[in-house]
């Protein structure tokens, strides 16, 4: 690893006026997870970095806002994942979160850092697109929230201008009753990339959308407007040409992980696994909100 | 050479699973591996290596490196006495620095030492390396194609070597009885694959060397330190009196350590420097320095109707690399055995040893069995389909009883065979009604254990009564302190915590050929009983002088020599022969497998090391992945002298096994780089893919030439691991795959060629990608 230097400041204000001076040669620190591997592989090599970890005004919790659950830039996935309120309303996200890396990682790594990262294979990247997340960032122009559908612009990289950062990530409460699954596959059951992940979100107002990863150069949102879907019962010939042209969305690649065929393959059967916990979560949490007759 | 007959009553230790001696060191972090040793002034060293598989080198210009604040010398080819030294165990032809081309990727160019290790980063660098790539064979296919590029240049091979004029290394012919005249009522053929793996182990390879007065030292994490020595002594042409090896205790070698690399690379740049220089390569330096022999097996069968083996037709292709390390052996050795543990009544056999420009192969768990395993059981499992048979059925029709010949010429059956398949059936309930997309399979394997090999071992029982045991066995982690640690603790009666076994230093302890081939606890535990032995004898012989008394009258029992009415202590005893400046009692124990120069393989084999293999699987028929629901190994041991040991071993054996299985393969492209360099793309079994449940069973008939009637045990699991689970999944979904690994995308693609209704014989045999027969 290359030598560089290491700043730790104490305010955002710091933090902006060091990537300001230092632009592209500066990287931020968090958790460190995925920094520290690309700086030991020599992906890259930083000449400053820039630990967040005691900059007093970024959080490392879950606030309840006024209709939103709010993840501080510094809360690692570990205790995003212990969260009742997370666990409550954002299932397919702890799903997600919970195969990121080991429990030493997740007990580094923050949410916020995996969605910077912007690896096209992101757990918890199509989680947080079905639940319309929405990144809030600071720069020296101030504050700005983006959805995280427009965040990601292609492999590593993301909307981010020079001097901004995430601040905190917006998680809008359900207004109905939903139902959402998260699922993956990879090469084996202990720590792996994700081969193909998926999320998927089921309401009866707004239909039923899936969000990809692994599968195109970034982290994909697909809607589906047809209804159909949400019925459980739906003829499986039906669902499959309706998953078909979900799939369709997706462009993966050939690389060492899997071949483009077996990926396009794999997107619809994650696509229908996820779907269907999706349909029953949908289905119990019905259960529990209509009233006992 | 057995001795179980004298200590079979006295057994206190033997057979019970004390705690690992080391383990605690281990698993907490306090042992000190080769890299962690600190030598006082020593120099950090990096290796420069081009991005290729295969290159002409035209210049190295380290002016800029060498200006670098920090850098004290850098190493080329130039540096070297010409013609350059070249080492290795069967063949001296790696060279000690890549000389004049470049024939892996990853061969080192240049070794630049530094102050600190970052500093010697920086300067590899700072390197200007003038290269012209040049066009390698990177398959066994490539390499055999007429007019490939030649890996070794002829120059650099015996004048009446026929195959010096192509990447054939070596062509090993075995066989009996007559396979061209033989009738068998049904042939089928099919080829087998098998792909390069590495060996991973958790503590990368790391060297260190220092100069001596008139000779150097040398550190290495080596399973055979004697092997290293000679590797010294021949590049550097030193006597062996003055090449030290220390060799700590390797973090897992798994066969990967077995053989030198870069360490005459070392000792030449601690001689240059005047310094001590410290080597730890990295695990992608690993990747690149060590690897498994891949293969294609083509295999050509005939049975009879009833399904007994006519003959065996086969060919062993295997992929050695730009150096032939161990591999000819592993070739000569593996192929040596290739018709497997059956009675084939015409058998012909050609190994081929095939040179690429890849990381040159090395020993790996198993030495070639593993390959062929793969391809011999799947072929029974194809037999039994074509014939309508059970596949337990036809293994037992076909698997020779106890002391009937296996190998015309060699040890006869020392084991029941048949025993261990049938107890893995029945421990997956063989024949049991199943679940959907559930299959189990079943297989055996065999190796041949070491051969010509002798092991030495130093007893010193010292002057207070403790005992230290003097052996160059290496303590990888699969125990072998303690095991030796037991058996003279039974012998002498002495408590397991007044014993030392001091391992890995050529200057303290005696010649050992190899931790390898599973034959520590049978070779060097005969060596340490024999060495025991002869401490008793003295005694007797001591106290008889020492208290003027009969020999015969003179027993030992439980660390006390019995005179008589007295029962007098070790310490005593050396005090009252030597007096009160007192002295000690050594032995040297030897135990050697007979060298037989007209073998094939120098000698028989000490013992054969078999297992079975049972399991049941379960496939996800959509996305191809696999759930093994059981595995059970079944293990012919003789007697398991430490039985959690010996399970954990076995346990450790057969999950390596589901490793190249199910997910382990380098990928290389077209200029021999490997793709998946690192544990980020390159996948091992972490603890949440292992079976959802395992068993190990040890048959112990006592029927094995090591103490108390043992055998070696350290590969068996490992063996037929591959064909039981490939065998499990063709019950599960009616698809058969020659290649390994079988990996989700593999199966699932297979799956889908039989849904297309693409039938069996529609590929030809020489397809790549043949999944089906």
């Amino acid at each position: 690893m290359n030598a560089f230097l290491y700043f730790r400041p104490q305010s955002l204000d710091e933090v902006i006026t060091l990537l300001v001076r230092y632009g592209r040669e500066a990287r931020l620190l968090a958790g460190g997870t995925d920094l520290l591997v690309q700086m030991r592989h020599d992906l890259i090599a930083p000449q400053v970095v820039i630990d967040l970890k005691r900059v007093a005004e970024l959080r490392a919790d879950v606030q309840l806002l006024d209709g939103a659950l709010r993840i501080g830039a510094l809360t690692v996935l570990s205790d995003l994942i212990e969260d009742a309120r997370v666990q409550q309303y954002f299932p397919a996200l702890v799903e997600a979160a919970s195969v990121v890396g080991s429990v030493q990682i997740r007990n580094r790594a923050t949410l916020s850092g995996n969605i910077c990262n912007a690896s096209p294979a992101a757990d918890t990247a199509p989680a947080l697109l079905i639940y319309d997340a929405q990144v809030n960032l600071i720069g020296p122009d101030g504050r700005r929230t983006v959805a995280l559908r427009r965040f990601f612009l292609g492999p590593r990289k993301t909307v981010l201008q020079q001097g901004e950062l995430v601040e905190a990530i917006d998680l809008p409460l359900p207004r109905e009753a939903s139902g959402a699954a998260f699922t993956r596959l990879t090469r084996r059951r202990g720590v792996d990339l994700a081969t193909v992940n998926a999320a998927c979100l089921a309401r009866r107002s707004d239909g039923v959308l899936f969000a990809f990863g692994a599968v195109a150069p970034t982290p994909i949102l697909v809607p589906v407007s047809d209804n159909r879907l949400l019925v459980t019962s739906l003829d499986a010939a039906i669902r499959r040409a309706i998953l078909d042209e979900v799939a369709a969305h997706t462009s993966p690649i050939s690389d060492v992980r899997a071949s483009r065929e077996y990926r396009l393959a794999m997107v619809k059967v994650m696509a229908k696994r996820a779907l269907e916990v999706a349909l029953q979560r949908l289905t119990a949490a019905e259960a529990q909100l209509s009233p006992v007759a | 050479m057995s001795a179980s007959a004298e200590n079979q009553g006295m057994a206190q230790w033997v057979g019970m699973s004390p705690e690992r001696v080391g383990g605690r060191e281990r698993v907490t972090g306090a042992q000190r591996y080769t890299g962690d040793i600190r030598l006082p002034g020593a120099l950090h060293v990096k290796l420069a290596h081009l991005n290729c598989g295969h290159a002409r080198i035209l210049n190295v210009d380290a002016s800029q490196a060498l200006r670098l604040k920090g850098v004290v010398a850098v190493l080329t080819a130039d540096d070297l006495p010409k013609p350059m030294p070249r080492f290795g165990p069967v063949y001296n032809d790696r060279p000690v620095i890549a000389d004049d081309e470049v024939k892996y990727f990853g061969e080192p160019v240049a070794a630049v030492a530094a102050e600190d290790e970052d500093t010697a980063l920086e300067a590899v660098k700072l390197l200007r390396i003038e290269y012209e790539e040049l066009p390698g064979v990177y398959t066994i296919d490539e390499a055999l194609r007429p007019g490939a590029p030649l890996v070794q240049h002829p120059s650099i091979r015996a004048a009446d070597d026929p195959f010096r004029q192509s990447n054939i290394l070596n062509e090993w012919c075995f066989g009996w009885g007559d396979v061209d005249q033989a009738q068998a009522d049904m042939v089928i053929e099919n080829v087998y694959r098998f792909p390069l793996v590495t060996h991973f182990p958790i503590e990368n390879l790391a060297y260190q060397a220092a100069p001596e007065k008139d000779g150097v030292s040398v550190w290495s994490s080596i399973q055979h330190p004697y092997v290293l020595q000679r590797a010294i002594v021949t590049a550097l042409n030193l006597p062996a009196s003055k090449v030290r090896i220390i060799a700590p205790d390797p973090g897992g070698g798994f066969g990967g350590k077995g053989y030198p690399k870069y360490e005459p690379l070392l000792a030449f740049l601690a001689l240059k420097t005047g310094r001590p220089v410290r080597l730890a390569l990295t695990l992608e330096e690993t990747f690149q320095a060590i690897r498994r022999a891949a293969s294609q097996i083509r295999l050509r069968s005939g049975f009879t109707a009833d399904g007994r083996l006519v003959f065996q037709d086969i060919e062993a292709n295997y992929q050695l690399g730009a150096y032939a390390d161990i591999g000819s052996r592993v070739v000569s050795k593996g192929s040596y055995v290739a018709a497997g543990p059956y009675h084939a009544p015409n058998v012909r056999i050609v190994g081929r040893a095939v040179l690429t420009h890849t990381t040159p192969s090395t020993a790996f768990r198993g030495f070639g069995i593993p390959q062929l395993s793969w391809a011999l059981e799947s072929q029974m499992d194809a037999a039994a389909r074509q014939l309508g048979l059970d596949r337990l059925e036809i293994r037992l029709r076909n698997i020779p009883a106890k002391g009937e010949t296996v190998i015309p010429g060699d040890k006869p059956v020392d084991g029941d065979w048949r025993m261990l398949l049938q107890r893995a059936a029945n421990a997956i309930g063989w024949g049991q009604p199943l679940g959907k997309n559930h299959g189990r399979g079943l297989a055996i394997g065999m190796k041949n254990s070491a051969s010509a090999s002798a092991s030495f071992a130093i007893a010193r029982l010292l002057q207070d009564g403790s005992l230290l045991i003097l052996s160059s066995t290496s303590d990888m982690g699969q125990g072998a302190r303690t095991v030796f640690s037991q058996l003279a603790a039974d012998e002498l009666g002495i408590p397991l915590d007044r014993i030392s076994i001091v391992m890995g230093d050529t200057a303290l302890a005696p010649f050992d050929a190899s931790t390898s081939a599973s034959r520590s606890s049978v070779f060097m535990g005969n060596a340490i009983i024999s060495a025991c032995r002869q401490i008793k004898t003295q005694l007797r012989q001591m106290a008889a002088e020492a208290y003027d008394m009969a020999e015969d009258c003179i027993r030992l029992q439980e660390g006390k020599v019995i005179c008589g009415e007295r029962a007098v202590a070790y310490d005593r005893l050396i005090r009252d022969y030597y007096g009160a400046v007192r002295g000690e009692v050594i032995a040297v124990g030897t135990a050697r497998g007979k060298y037989l120069p007209n073998h094939p393989l120098g000698g028989q084999a000490a013992f054969w090391e078999v297992a079975a293999v049972g399991c049941e699987v379960e496939v996800d028929e959509e996305t191809g992945e696999i759930t093994i629901h059981k595995l059970v190994t079944v293990t012919d041991i003789g007697k398991a002298l430490n039985p959690r040991q010996a399970e954990a071993q076995d346990e450790g054996a057969a999950i390596m096994g589901l490793g190249h299985t199910l997910m382990e393969h380098l990928i290389l492209d077209e200029a021999g780089r490997i793709q998946n360099l690192g544990a980020l793309d390159y996948r091992i079994p972490t603890i949440k893919d292992i079976p959802l449940e395992m068993e190990t069973i040890l048959q112990e008939n006592g029927d094995g030439p090591g103490p108390y009637g043992s055998k070696g045990a350290g590969e068996s699991g490992i063996l037929a691991v591959s064909p039981a689970v490939g065998s499990a999944i063709r019950e599960a979904i009616g698809v058969t795959i020659h290649d390994l690994p079988l990996t989700p995308e593999k199966v699932w693609l297979a799956l889908q060629e039989k849904r297309a209704g693409e039938n069996s014989f529609a590929r030809p045999l020489t397809d790549p990608k043949s999944y089906v027969e």
